[in-house]
């Protein structure tokens, strides 16, 4: 199937765009493109993308570049920056390769990577602590917990996407927090580095209550210095948010959410189905494409457009249907199909609010999805809290081409990995499966074990996974019992491990492609919380007999019974006690002889 | 050349039955090397495998963070050291292990070179009991000389006792520091000092606590040697200086493996004094130091290790008669109190209760003892399973078993040193032999 890919169309256009201005001193540009998914989904991408010349941010002077970020960057010596805010599962299944090839993607929660000049290892951590706690300020994100545990230094798993001058100052750090929920708050701070602020432009459009419900969305901040040839260097930014919103779920009203079962009368039944009758209906699924608006959909109309995008060529809306579908928007808009027979894009009235309706209709054409490259999961095997295993499987869908790939993740200190257990297992198309020595498939190991509560264990796999086949790894761990006061407050929810991170290395237009996997839970044995008072009691009182015992025979003399007695005699309490035994028997054989 | 043939007999014997059990049972040694009961993170066989396998693979003959990339074999690459917070054991023993082929695919050779170290151990155990030094010394000679055991029981004792035999089974690391032990104490009862610090300093190399037994290990060979030696003194700072001399000797070879002093020392000595995994074991230190205030954390510390350390004293002051008792007693002390205790530093102290079998009619408490040893040895796997696996029970199931494990062997160690006191007594106090007595 040869399909004109969607994402390869985003990629193309935005580098189309990207060109024709390039040689700007400044400039800035957004866009939104649309694209409904199978299982009525819609795809909404956002990205912002404003320059600023080298040397007007080295000056300070910030038009486009957002002064807030800006000043955090020099003051960390940070020359590329990649922030990710994510939540949900992107559905590969059914929707296909990813947006941006999964470039503009992080893993569940919070990622932060950069590249920090500075002359050792040691300053580019103390100058990477700086910029995570100024960005944990900046975002409303607790990414000041990113630390020496949750950094790790990938070798070959990311590149500078930048132009830099020199590279033997950069120092790669990378950092992740998978239990972090992204939400409202991380989004205003977000939309507030955006010139327009999401009063004006397509940024208008996000709401917090629709964008955080959608079944997966990421929000992403880029930051890298670009050097156009025979140009002068820019400093550039590029955000991004991406989502998938389900139509339907989108489409209930705020006042009224509680989602209600389709009236009788609107139901289509199988009617082949012999139980078919008047109260028993087997409904079929809808065969038509569902129908939505913007305003529906966001809950908002389109503000018009940002005054400060450069308009006069652009056109900020595209949306990915068969050209047979039938569009209506508001007054004021023109539209502009492309060849490839799915896209149109919008030039918008910058005066006048826009919106975007598509009605429910029949369709005979499909918008073409793109396979992905590669399926990976990643599950914990194994029962018990003592030990587990990882097994990651990666699946090659293409039955000619070899996919090759660095597979990177960072464990976290409490799971102790054993490597030396690493296995594999194929299987082709024939469903057979085979065991096979782990270094056939894996070609470079780069492995940094963890030390307790000072840094994780990070594993950087170069793999190739043959064409038509499905390869397994698996590898043993072990759980470590932690002090009671390192468990969080829910400590029998488990604990997140963070995502692994696919680089494929042999796409198609070389170009960065990126799947993460889901981040784990991983449950760890816990101690009961309430005994510290009892255990310190008890664990004491266990030594002290011991001890007690032990030194009570050291330092006493051994004497027989007969000696006993007369040896206590002599002493203070022997001769109180001879005193009172004498007293008794003053009063006792006066009571016997009154008897 | 009747009691060689018996020994021969238990020998092959304890050996037979090892290999019989690991060919009837192929999972066994992997199942015990799971059990948190025999494999403490100090002798773990798996932590010391995944050490093995970044030694054997740390190829690169650049420094740290350069890469080197071999072709398409397996090229890895480690940053920073081998030596983590998984491997704990000392370092000599990776090349040493490197030498036997690989577990995985081949777990015979390795199992057998266990079972030839419990042997050799066993032998030392034999020629230890063979010398007499437990009934008889140069200041103490006990009255009941003729109850006691020869070397051959006391060995079929080490080598058919459950504890010794999982040890072995489950490839404890631990195994080669009751060796040293053992070697250094039957150097000891023989007057070959020299050989004995040499062994006290493989023993301390590879767990350090045994640098403990020091004192009484002197005391034993300067017993052998009084008439020739009439300065004591001298010949402590003597061998004192031989011990650390075999210590600093050790790990210079442990520099040139592992190319980082300081990681090393780290990753394995201060592991074993400052306690960071607290893994469950049989001891007492994991959960106390779970539950332990942070701010409290460091004082403890100090205390269980001078709690450790003071028996030394204590024990060598009063049965210096007896040094060879005063060792029996601190590795029962050690299997009770020392940080990551399994039942491999129990079945050293149970091997060596055997050579005072003349005190064993003094033991006030022997039935209680043994049936808490008893009741913690079958209890404490089910409670285990309960808390980690059914989850019906949680962490204190375990911790009370530990408890109950702990009071045993304290009972026990308590009662064999009141035993030996009383027979010591009865050797002084002849005309009061078999009367009741008393302590003040």
């Amino acid at each position: 199937m040869t399909t004109f890919s969607l994402f390869s169309f985003l990629l193309t256009l935005a580098v189309a765009l990207w060109g024709s201005n390039v040689l700007a001193l400044s400039d800035y540009h957004e866009q939104l493109f649309l694209q409904p998914l199978p299982q009525s989904s819609l795809l909404a991408s956002f990205n912002f993308r404003g320059n600023t010349s080298q040397q007007s941010f080295d000056n300070q002077h910030f038009r486009y570049f957002p002064r807030a970020l800006g000043q955090i960057l020099q003051h960390a010596h940070t020359k590329e920056l990649h922030l990710r805010f994510s939540t949900g599962r992107w559905d590969a299944e059914s929707w296909g390769s990813r947006p941006w090839n999964g470039s503009k993607e992080g893993g569940t929660g919070v990622e932060l990577w950069a590249w920090i000049n500075a002359a050792d290892d040691e300053e580019a951590f103390a100058r990477w602590i700086t910029l995570t706690q100024s960005l944990s300020g900046l975002f409303c994100a607790s990414l000041n917990f990113v630390d020496s545990t949750r950094t790790t230094r990938p070798v070959v798993s990311f590149e500078p996407t930048g132009d830099h001058s020199k590279t033997d100052g950069l120092h790669l750090l990378h950092g992740i927090l998978p239990g972090e929920v992204v939400c409202t708050e991380n989004l205003t701070p977000f939309l507030k580095l955006l010139p327009c602020k999401g009063k004006a432009g397509i940024s208008s459009l996000f709401d917090g209550h629709k964008l955080f419900d959608a079944a997966w969305q990421s929000m992403s901040v880029d930051m890298r210095p670009v050097c156009p040839p025979g140009g002068e260097c820019l400093v550039q930014i590029e955000q991004t948010v991406d989502m998938v919103l389900d139509i339907e779920r989108s489409k209930r009203p705020r006042a009224n959410p509680i989602p209600r079962p389709v009236p009788n009368e609107q139901l289509v039944c199988d009617t082949s189905k012999q139980y078919n009758s008047e109260d028993t209906c087997y409904p079929l699924e809808k065969m038509t494409e569902t129908g939505w608006s913007l305003t529906e959909v966001f809950g908002r109309s389109l503000q018009g457009v940002c005054p400060l995008a450069e308009t006069d060529s652009e056109q900020s809306v595209c949306l990915r249907v068969p050209h047979e579908r039938s569009v209506f928007t508001s007054e004021g808009a023109s539209e502009i199909k492309q060849d490839d027979g799915y896209t149109r894009c919008f030039k918008l009235d910058p005066e006048q609010p826009f919106d975007l309706a598509v009605h429910e209709q029949q369709m005979n054409t499909k918008v073409p999805l793109e396979e992905p490259i590669l399926h990976a999961e990643r599950t914990i095997v194994g029962h018990g809290q003592e030990r587990g295993g990882m097994r990651i499987i990666f699946g090659n869908p293409s039955e000619t081409t070899a996919v090759d790939f660095i597979y990177f993740e960072s464990l976290p200190w409490f799971l102790r990995p054993y490597i030396h257990t690493l296995q594999a297992t194929i299987t082709g198309r024939n469903g057979v499966r085979q065991e096979i020595p782990a270094s056939d498939l894996v070609t470079e190991t780069f492995f940094r074990p963890a030390i307790d509560r000072e840094r994780g264990s990070q594993l950087e796999l170069a793999l190739s996974v043959p064409a038509a086949s499905t390869v397994t790894l698996t590898y043993d761990f072990e759980k470590a019992i932690l002090r009671y006061t390192e468990y969080p407050p829910d400590a029998n929810r488990g604990f997140n491990v963070a995502p692994a991170v696919i680089r494929i290395l042999n796409s198609p237009d070389s170009s960065p492609v990126y799947i993460r996997s889901t981040s784990l839970l991983l449950p760890l044995p816990t101690p009961d919380f309430s005994m510290p008072y009892n255990v310190i009691i008890l664990t004491s009182t266990v030594i002290a007999l011991g001890f007690g015992t032990v030194f009570n025979l050291l330092v006493r003399r051994i004497v027989s019974v007969d000696e006993a007695a007369a040896l206590g005699a002599h002493t203070l309490k022997g001769r109180i006690l001879s005193k009172l035994v004498m007293l008794r028997d003053i009063l006792r054989p006066k009571a016997t002889k009154v008897e | 050349m009747a009691v060689d043939r018996r020994k021969v007999a238990i020998f092959s014997a304890a050996f037979v039955l090892r290999l019989v059990l690991v060919c009837l049972f192929p999972s066994l040694p992997d199942l015990l090397t799971g059990r948190v009961e025999v494999s403490t993170p100090v002798n773990s066989f798996k932590r010391l495998q995944e050490g093995l396998f970044l030694y054997t693979r740390n190829v690169s003959p650049y420094d740290g963070g350069v890469f080197h990339q071999v072709g398409e074999s397996h090229a890895m690459q480690l940053r920073g050291f081998s030596i983590n917070s998984i491997v704990q054991q000392a370092p000599l023993l990776l090349p040493l292990f490197a030498l036997l082929p690989d577990v995985k695919s081949n777990p015979l050779p390795s199992a057998i070179f266990y079972f030839i170290v419990d042997l050799v151990n066993a032998h030392a155990l034999a020629n230890i009991s063979a010398s007499g030094q437990s009934v008889q010394s140069r200041l103490h000679s006990a009255i009941r000389k003729h109850i006691r055991w020869d070397g051959g029981s006391v060995a079929a004792w080490f080598l058919f006792n459950p504890f010794t035999i999982a040890t072995c089974l489950a490839r404890s690391t631990s195994v080669f520091t009751t060796t040293a032990i053992l070697f250094a104490v039957s150097n000891a009862v023989s007057g070959n000092s020299i050989n004995a610090m040499l062994a006290l300093g493989l023993a301390s190399y590879l767990s350090l606590y045994p640098a403990l037994l020091f004192v009484p290990v002197v005391l034993l060979c300067y017993d052998q040697r009084a008439p020739k030696l009439p300065k004591i003194a001298a010949f402590i700072i003597q061998n004192a200086s031989i011990l650390l001399g075999s210590v600093a000797g050790l790990l210079g070879l442990s520099y040139l493996i592992t190319g980082n002093f300081w990681e090393f020392m780290s990753a394995t000595y201060g592991f074993h004094l400052l306690v960071p995994d607290l893994t469950p074991n049989v001891g007492l230190w994991w959960y106390f130091f779970i539950e332990m205030f942070d701010s409290f954390r460091e004082f403890f510390l100090g205390v269980f290790w001078l709690h450790l350390a003071s028996y030394v004293g204590g024990l060598t002051a009063r049965l210096h008669r007896q040094p060879l008792f005063v060792i029996t007693s601190l590795l029962g002390v050690f299997a009770l109190f020392k940080p990551y205790p399994s039942i491999s530093d129990a079945s050293l102290y149970f091997a060596f209760l055997p050579l005072y079998r003349h005190t064993f009619p003094f033991m006030r408490y022997t039935f209680f003892a043994i049936a808490a040893i008893l009741y913690a040895s079958l209890l404490g796997p089910a409670f285990y399973h309960l808390w980690i696996y059914a989850g019906s029970g949680n962490a204190n199931f375990f911790y009370a078993i530990t408890l109950v494990w702990s009071l045993g062997l304290s009972i026990l160690l308590a009662d064999s040193i009141f035993a030996v006191l009383r027979d010591e007594w009865e050797q002084d106090h002849p005309e009061a032999r078999g009367s009741e007595v008393k302590q003040v």
